[in-house]
């Protein structure tokens, strides 16, 4: 391809970069191993956490509704950006910017009323019986 | 915004409206039969609103643009997506384990977004459309949350989609450094044909992304466990509708920027498509799945589009619009049959399930063979008059390797079509694996009736909608 390279840009310090970065990661990885010590105690591959011994397994059984909750915040959340960039100018888009973002808020109004109704804001088991109730409804009402 | 541009802009306004209703009316009361009923109601709509819309190009905003290339590829995207969502409404009903409703929110969004892809003229409202189809696709594929295969192929899309998008952004990022403007027309006159390193990485990247999306042969690893993974009517749509609309995208795109007549591009996009032809060719002759097969047949069909797409040109574009057409409705045509026939607990996609089904179900057993041999391309059936045109766009852009490449894979092609029709009309030796398919919704079997009737009309008698078709490219400019 002639003419790629005829912008005046010049390849070698991109080159001399990479080799640069592969020889620094080599380095540290390589004198690490090198000099590094290697012992093997009883205590060599436990977690350190201020010298505390720790106890129990990591894997706690979270409840399923804290995930729920944390992603409808990012999403309610990030919507919200979408508002405040509405409301600082919102003189200057007029009549046309407010229906727009009505409708914007109605969505999300309806997304939430769907959520509610779906039993996805309740918090615990028991209250979930609410979906469950729909989806045998459901069963029934289709034959 | 004007009338006549909320007019042109109806189809999608139709579509995210009819979402939204389903959402706030699941939040009243589930009923699967009206849910379909909206979901069909709405994509009907949105077709008549497409019929009656302006007649002269109209753009609405700097970011989409309604003409008759969108008005044609937005027609064939939401006539599949109402063929999907009829097929789907049996499916459902025979899932008892699975909640069906949400499948139809998804699926408009889905339609949606490949409409806004259609429509786009500007890298925002491409990435936009993209995003909006990749985010229903991720869900409508993981839908069936118990079913370990298909969480795996839709975590396996998600990543996928993620890095292609991000690949896809970062070319964007690149052109848009240049050149100051992310309209495609702008971008394109400001470039004026010369590409220098950064606008030549940026638009490589972005066929790089492209490319992942459409399952082109370097990237095409995915499509078969994504496919295998995913229920049949999903699988069906990421074969027709979002294939469709991405292709139509990149011919967009390639008008705007002139990519064919680019000779690096030219070269790199020559060696995709032989690659992809072989490659999803040869892969899919030891397939012994239906959906493994009929997405490594994906795979080499968009092969086949990548010649008539290099071919450039009216009779190019032409000819990209009616194999489109013609490979949406056979592929629906297969995905059909596969869905009428797939049970309460799994999808009839084993090459046993297909065992003697001319004895069970004379009439499907023929449907079936019909579409996997328009599949192959063979006379009275809409893939050879597909082929014909991909044939005569490549020789007339003097593509001869391209051609030699066409005929060759195509020929290997017709052994694994015909692995299955020989099933099909084969004696069983055993009982068959899936108990004798269900009684066949009535509205099933009107859509595979539709879909035969348009298979033989665009095999038999081509002329009108080829008219159409020049027409609606011709104006796409």
């Amino acid at each position: 391809m002639p003419g790629l390279l005829a912008d005046g840009v010049e390849l070698w310090p991109l080159a001399l970069y990479f080799v640069a970065v592969v020889v620094l990661a080599g380095g540290i990885l390589g004198l690490s191993y090198v000099l590094g010590e290697r012992h093997r105690e009883r205590a060599t591959g436990m977690p350190y956490e201020s010298g505390m011994i720790p106890t129990g397994s990591a894997r706690v059984r979270m409840p399923v509704e804290f995930y729920l909750v944390a992603l409808f915040f990012v999403i309610f959340d990030l919507e919200a950006v979408f508002i405040f960039g509405w409301a600082i100018s919102a003189r200057q888009l007029g009549w046309a910017g407010y229906v727009e973002v009505v409708i914007f808020i109605a969505v999300l109004v309806s997304a939430l009323v769907y959520l509610w109704r779906q039993g996805a804001l309740d918090w615990g088991t028991a209250r979930r019986a609410g979906a469950d109730r729909d989806r045998s409804g459901r069963r029934h009402g289709d034959e | 915004m004007t009338l006549e541009q909320i007019r042109a802009l109806l189809p999608l306004i139709i579509l995210v409206g009819a979402a939204v209703a389903i959402m706030l009316g699941l939040a009243v009361r589930r009923n699967h039969a009206f849910t379909v009923a909206v979901a069909v109601g709405s994509l009907a709509a949105a077709i008549l609103s497409l019929a009656l819309g302006p007649t002269v190009a109209t753009p609405i905003t700097p970011l989409l643009r309604l003409d008759g290339f969108s008005v044609f590829f937005s027609g064939l995207i939401l006539a599949a997506s109402l063929f999907v969502a009829v097929l789907s409404h049996g499916y459902w009903n025979r899932r008892r384990t699975v909640i069906s409703e949400e499948f139809y929110i998804l699926l408009l969004l889905a339609a949606a977004g490949s409409v806004t892809l259609t429509m786009a003229v500007h890298f925002a409202s491409f990435f936009l459309g993209l995003e909006i189809l990749s985010g229903s696709l991720y869900a409508m594929i993981a839908y069936e949350r118990d079913r370990q295969a298909a969480v795996e192929a839709g975590i396996k899309y998600l990543v996928l989609a993620g890095g292609s998008s991000a690949v896809l952004l970062f070319g964007m990022a690149l052109v848009y450094a240049r050149t100051g403007t992310l309209d495609m027309a702008a971008a394109a006159a400001k470039l004026a044909g010369a590409l220098d390193v950064l606008t030549l990485a940026g638009v490589a990247m972005i066929l790089v992304g492209i490319g992942f999306k459409l399952a082109l042969a370097p990237f095409h690893l995915w499509a078969a466990d994504v496919y295998e993974g995913a229920p049949a009517p999903t699988a069906a749509y990421a074969a027709t509708v979002s294939k469709g609309a991405i292709f139509a995208l990149l011919v967009r795109l390639a008008a705007a920027m002139d990519i064919q007549s680019n000779p690096p591009f030219q070269a790199t996009l020559a060696a995709a498509a032989v690659i992809t032809m072989f490659a999803g060719n040869l892969l899919a002759l030891r397939q012994s799945n239906l959906k493994r097969l009929l997405a490594y047949s994906s795979i080499a069909h968009m092969g086949y589009l990548l010649v008539a797409f290099l071919a450039a040109g009216t009779l190019g574009r032409t000819a990209v619009g009616f194999y489109l057409a013609a490979y949406i409705i056979t592929t629906l045509g297969v995905f059909a049959v596969m869905i009428v026939l797939s049970g309460t607990e799994r999808d009839a996609d084993r090459l046993e399930d297909y065992i003697g089904l001319s004895r069970a179900h004379p009439l499907l057993a023929a449907v079936f063979a019909g579409m996997l041999l328009s599949l192959a391309g063979l006379p009275l059936t809409a893939g050879f008059v597909g082929k014909f045109y991909l044939l005569a766009a490549g020789v007339g852009a003097h593509l001869w390797v391209l051609v030699a490449a066409l005929v060759i894979s195509s020929t290997i092609s017709l052994f694994y079509y015909l692995r299955f029709i020989a099933a099909a009309y084969a004696q069983p030796a055993a009982p068959p694996a899936l108990p004798a398919a269900v009684a066949m919704p009535r509205l099933a079997r009107l859509a595979i009736a539709v879909l035969v009737i348009l298979l033989l009309w665009l095999g038999v008698y081509p002329a009108a909608v080829i008219r159409a078709i020049q027409e609606a490219v011709a104006i796409g400019r």
